[in-house]
């Protein structure tokens, strides 16, 4: 339920994109996606499938890069956490601040030429 | 070809927010969105603040559910203004819900909204609702490693409230794992443990609501 409502809303911004250049069709799309939402990246690909069935998306790549979360600790400096760590990777320490990891953005997309 | 778009993907979503603090700032209303897993205790706690408040602060409820009218009805009984909202196959309220639901409520006669989410620890997270306040509420009976499955939940609420503490003596909980676990996430987040049945912890969980509600409409 919760990817198929992203699914449509990254159908409607690819569209209204498209729609200034020409409504030319739309063979691939790029994603940022936070290691912190909690979002599958096969089922929002399968369901972008889905709902771009009979639109100028049908059949468009859906390229999901993850955003690792940025864990800053005391001791070890900023390191890079690919899934949800509690505390600092390296030391263990539980006072490490966890920065980024939530984003959820369309960087770009391809049209055909 | 290439179009770059750079675009995030709830914006439409932080426009009807942002239409939500607009209206509710005009009106001198402050707002919570309450959020937690089906059953942690929701709507009794909302039910304590308004008896706890009463002739202090004037409070108006919304309250989301998938389906029925029960939990509005229950807040009814208290004599407050209350809108349910039913999302029927959303699991959480989306803002132009909200911002409809608004319409049904004077808000000229309310000081402090409470908005109580579907129960849900991970939909709701995502959702801005324009709210002044987030508050995230586990009940001891789900386990304390929840911050750790739901961490996005945790990072963006303002308070914690660990509820249904009486029940601490029957089930295994580590109230510590789950303090340092969201504030690894969450360095400011503030936790408070209560229990509405005996009533343990209500008062400075309410006392804080009370300050940071006076803090915004004076
Ligand atoms: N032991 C105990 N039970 C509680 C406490 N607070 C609420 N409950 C019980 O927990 C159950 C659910 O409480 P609700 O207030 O309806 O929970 P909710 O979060 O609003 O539930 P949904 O709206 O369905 O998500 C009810 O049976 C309450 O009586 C508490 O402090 N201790
Ligand atoms: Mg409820
Ligand atoms: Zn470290």
């Amino acid at each position: 339920m919760h990817e198929l409502g992203i699914a449509n809303d990254i159908l409607d911004i690819a569209l209204a994109e498209a729609k200034k250049h020409g409504n030319r069709r739309i063979t691939r799309v790029d994603l940022e996606v936070g290691v912190l939402r909690g979002i599958v990246p096969e089922n929002l690909v399968f369901l972008f499938g889905h709902v771009a069935k009979g639109t100028i998306a049908e059949g468009a790549h859906l390229a999901i890069e993850e955003q690792p979360a940025r864990v800053e600790c005391g001791t070890c400096g900023t390191t890079e956490a690919r899934v949800f760590t509690i505390g600092c990777p390296g030391c263990g320490s539980p006072t490490a601040r966890v920065e980024r990891g939530d984003a959820m953005r369309i960087l770009s997309m391809e049209i055909d030429d | 070809m290439k179009v770059d778009i750079g675009r995030e993907i709830q914006q439409s979503a932080e426009e009807t927010a942002g239409k939500i603090r607009g209206l509710l700032a005009a009106r001198n209303v402050f707002s919570v969105n309450l959020i937690s897993s089906p059953g942690s205790g929701k709507t009794t706690l909302i039910e304590k603040a308004i008896e706890a408040l009463r002739g202090r602060i004037r409070i108006a409820v919304v309250e989301g559910d998938m389906e029925t009218d029960i939990d509005a009805a229950r807040i009814r009984r208290h004599g407050v203004q209350v809108h349910q909202i039913n999302t029927r196959s959303s699991c959480h309220i989306p803002p132009f819900l909200l911002l409809s639901a608004l319409d049904h409520l004077d808000l000229d006669a309310a000081d402090l909204l409470f908005v109580e989410n579907v129960g849900n620890l991970v939909c709701p997270a995502e959702v801005p609702l324009g709210e002044d306040l987030r508050v995230v509420a586990l009940s001891v009976a789900e386990g304390d490693e929840k911050p750790l499955k739901y961490p996005l939940v945790f990072k963006t609420s303002d308070l914690l409230v660990i509820t249904k503490t009486d029940l601490l003596p029957y089930v295994k909980f580590d109230t510590d794992r789950v303090k340092t676990a969201a504030r690894a996430v969450n360095p400011r987040v503030e936790v408070f443990e209560v229990s509405s049945y005996t009533g343990s912890g209500l008062s400075s969980f309410l006392e804080r609501i009370e300050e940071l509600c006076r803090r915004k409409i004076g």
